[in-house]
């Protein structure tokens, strides 16, 4: 008589395809998942907690630990809510310097999907090009600002270094051979059946089914819904620059992998005419009191990252530090959507869910 | 078919492209005048004001001073000045906040050592750190 | 030759028995040298076309010494065991997975003189013999008591059943114009037309199932270490899992052995250039097919299970037969 019975198998925490310290207990049935279930928090560091014991201005770093692949988008994010509720003007060759490092910093957290999804699908070679090309990034926002992942550049008001001389320039040589390498990438995977087999189809959900999950960013857009915060609520001189918001129409994994790759190109866009219209003088810092006391009162905004809607709200009494700071780490709710997701799929499609959903282990946890 | 051709010709064209790796431990990787290094200290400058211990968000930084010997002068100076590098996110805030740039980054950032007792660096150590110090601050 | 066959009709002795493993001593050591430097080679070509030097500190600017170390490394390495592993079994699986790798190469027709068993049905004998590690990697994954080892081990028994039988299907149509399978045979029949021009075919799905039995990208299923981590041989250490990898190259080289004298003419010269030794010929055709495994490994995913299945029974297998049907007609019309 053969009896089958259910496995119980650890994914993780130690396992080479997730992205850090994340650990699913998935039932399988031979190959077949049954259930899923996310086991989070291995990297928890409390950044919420450890805020309110911070001033505004500490906190910054802390943020960088956040989205470790992305941190320009967090450093953003706290300036940004900070500003908001004490009303105070940035100038704007500070918020030129701002975008420059945002996008800069969405096309290296993208490059580095692209390399590790490539990787979990089984080549290795994209990871290593796609590095190349993010090395360069680093190199440029580490002579901007002096740190290679954990910047720590934007200030309360302002950012914390002018751009050094001859850096506008070498932003505006990279444009081109970030397009060519664009190319490259395409013409190296996007056509290539093996890859279209794994992907297309895979991990598919409808638009309802992304709304009813609070998804955004790209596990968003591939279904087809064109929300971008960069176009939707104009945040920072994001209204000055003529982009598109790539759409996806099957909401599969395939979809995501278009969405981003095409993100990146806009990206580019973006960078090309900040670059352009980059003020030749001005100040970095706008005026801002010595001890940062935002008034009474609390404050939610919102910006795009490159995972989706990044949220950070501050309830504040007066004081130099926050009573109670909370972010909206997009990684956290995309990653919700997974166990439906992995329902009835197989091992080999898990891999190829898990990394199309793209997340940070470090936002995930906090 | 066609995509697997195309890919295995961009991978052959990548073979005979110039290397990118870095013969760092060979070779010292040199850093942007701005990279946030081990900082150094400048016991001469300082004035004990405490900003720098104050703005540290993860408070590694410990300090005392004491009366400046000569008793016509005013304020104090440095006695003891500890960074504890095990826990030091090398943020650049203590820097921003010097007063009189006593405290300033340098370039170094080789921290690896066989004991973490190694990660306490005093004043003595901050000071002989000499080399490769930013510029602008 | 004459020498070895009145030592195959004598009487089993102890002398006979310590002649068979000088006899077979050169080989392994050929074949052992060839693995160290096909995994450096392996290395390099990978690095090279990742933008990296690959190994270049232990022997020298090259790496040359890093295979030595690395398996110097595994040799002094403990030998764990996981405590719920069936213990025999657990033993027995590197060596199963390994001895086929080394019997197929006495088949195998280096050049003309360098034959170490010339043996009518040398080509059936490679086919059958390496189809046995198979059970040694299913044994692997069975007896580590490991979740992962177990599906790799699965994956690879369901792969090998798929993917052996349009491997055999492709020779047919080799078998079908040299009219033997002997292999010598078969490379004396090239002399003037490699069979990759007349069995095109033939050599894609041999090519191709090839990739799959010898569990390289875009086959690697059973070891797939994004999914399964490393597979079969998840729980192996130090030296037995050495015998893995070691059998996984000595593989690449048999099958590369085996390409070259199927479908690329072997040892035969390209008319004209008859003053090169054929050991030359042997090689450079054989370094062909080595660098052509290493690139798609380079170059392309994994595939899904599923797909790989589909692959093999709705594709590869209808094609293989039509190879059959139409080389039967091409022979009968033309030859």
């Amino acid at each position: 008589m053969i009896r089958t019975e259910e496995m119980l198998l650890n994914v993780g925490p130690q396992h080479p395809s997730t992205h850090g310290v994340f650990r699913l207990v998935v039932k399988v049935d031979g190959e077949i998942i049954k259930e899923a279930t996310p086991v989070i928090g291995y990297l928890h560091r409390g950044t919420e907690k450890l805020a309110e014991d911070l001033q505004y201005t500490q906190i910054i770093p802390y943020t960088d630990r956040m989205d470790y692949l992305s941190a320009m988008t967090n450093n953003y994010v706290i300036c940004h809510a900070v500003e908001t509720l004490m009303d105070l003007e940035v100038p704007e060759r500070a918020e030129y310097l701002r975008i420059i490092a945002m996008e800069l910093g969405r096309i290296a957290s993208h490059l580095v999907w692209y390399g590790t999804y490539l990787m979990d699908i089984g080549t290795t070679s994209p990871f290593l090009y796609a590095f190349r090309e993010r090395e360069m990034i680093i190199n440029l926002l580490n002579e901007l600002c002096g740190a290679r992942l954990t910047f720590n550049y934007m200030r309360i008001g302002g950012v914390k270094w002018d751009a050094p001389e001859g850096w506008i320039d070498k932003v505006r040589e990279f444009i081109p051979y970030m397009r060519e390498q664009l190319d490259g990438y395409h013409e190296f995977v996007t056509g290539n059946e093996i890859f279209l087999n794994r992907v297309k189809g895979v991990g598919q959900y409808t638009q309802e089914e992304a709304i009813q999950y609070s998804l955004s960013g790209a596990n968003l857009r591939c279904t087809g819904i064109a929300y971008d915060l960069r176009k939707a609520e104009p945040y920072s001189i994001y209204h000055r620059f003529e982009f598109d918001i790539p759409v996806g129409e099957t909401g599969d994994a395939w979809a995501r992998y278009q969405c981003r790759m095409a993100e990146m190109a806009e990206s580019l866009k973006i960078l090309e005419q900040a670059v352009e219209q980059f003020p030749e003088d001005g100040k970095i810092m706008g005026k801002v009191p010595r001890i940062i006391k935002p008034p009474k009162g609390e404050v939610y905004v919102r910006i795009e990252s490159p995972r989706g809607e990044i949220g950070c709200y501050i309830a504040s009494e007066g004081k130099k530090t926050p009573y109670r700071l909370k972010f909206r780490r997009p990684s956290f709710y995309n990653l919700q959507i997974l166990p439906k997701l992995l329902e009835g799929e197989n091992m080999a499609n898990l891999i190829a869910i898990l990394g199309g959903v793209d997340i940070v282990l470090g936002e995930v946890d906090g | 078919m066609k995509g697997l051709a195309k890919g295995l010709a961009y991978t052959i064209r990548n073979m005979s492209k110039e290397n990118v790796s870095y013969s760092y431990p060979d070779e010292p990787m040199p850093m942007p005048d701005r990279f946030r290094g081990i900082q150094k200290f400048y016991p001469e400058k300082c004035i004990v004001c405490n900003q720098c211990v104050n703005i540290c968000p993860t408070d590694c930084i410990q300090l005392t001073g004491k009366k400046h010997p000569d008793p016509n002068r005013k304020g104090k100076i440095i006695e003891t000045y500890d960074i504890n590098f095990e826990i030091c996110i090398l943020c650049d805030l203590c820097t921003e906040v010097c007063p009189t740039e006593a405290i300033v980054m340098t370039n170094n950032f080789e921290l690896a050592d066989y004991s973490r007792d190694e990660h306490f660096k005093d004043l003595r150590w901050l000071d002989e750190n000499d080399t490769h110090i930013r510029e602008e601050n | 030759m004459e020498w070895v066959s009145g030592l195959l009709a004598s009487e089993p002795s102890s002398s006979n028995f310590f002649t068979y493993i000088f006899i077979s001593l050169p080989l392994l050591s050929v074949v052992l040298g060839f693995v160290t430097y096909a995994i450096l080679a392996e290395r390099k070509v990978l690095g090279y076309i990742q933008l990296r030097y690959g190994p270049n500190r232990t022997g020298g600017k090259f790496g040359l010494l890093q295979t030595v170390a690395d398996v110097l490394k595994l040799l002094i390495k403990e030998d764990t065991r996981p405590k719920q592993a069936d213990r025999p079994l657990f033993w027995l699986a590197p060596i199963i997975a390994f001895v086929p790798s080394f019997m197929v190469l006495s088949a195998i027709p280096f050049t003309e003189s360098v034959v170490f068993a010339n043996f009518g049905v040398g080509l059936l004998y490679f086919i059958a013999v390496s189809g046995l590690t198979t059970i040694g990697i299913l044994t692997a994954g069975w007896a580590s008591n490991n979740k992962y080892a177990l599906m790799g081990g699965m994956r690879s028994a369901a792969q090998m059943i798929s993917y052996e039988i349009p491997l055999l299907m492709s020779l047919v149509g080799v078998v079908l114009f040299s009219g033997s399978m002997n292999l010598i045979e078969i490379v004396e029949q090239q002399q003037y037309v490699p069979y990759i021009l007349v069995q095109p075919i033939g050599f894609i799905i041999f090519v191709i199932a090839a990739t799959a039995e010898l569990n390289r990208i875009p086959f690697d299923l059973p070891e797939a270490e994004s999914e399964l981590i490393a597979g079969y041989h998840v729980e192996y250490s130090g030296f037995r899992f050495a015998f893995f990898m070691l059998a996984e190259y000595v593989y690449l080289f048999a099958m590369s052995a085996l390409i070259t004298v199927l479908f690329l003419g072997g040892w035969q010269p390209i008319p004209g250039l008859g003053f090169i030794p054929d050991f030359v010929w042997f090689a450079i055709k054989f370094s062909i097919v080595v660098y052509m495994f290493m690139w798609i490994r380079a170059t392309w995913p994994r595939l899904r299970a599923d797909q790989l299945m589909e692959f093999g029974w709705k594709i590869l297998l209808p094609a293989a037969m039509a190879n059959i049907f139409l080389s039967a007609i091409v022979k009968e019309l033309f030859f």
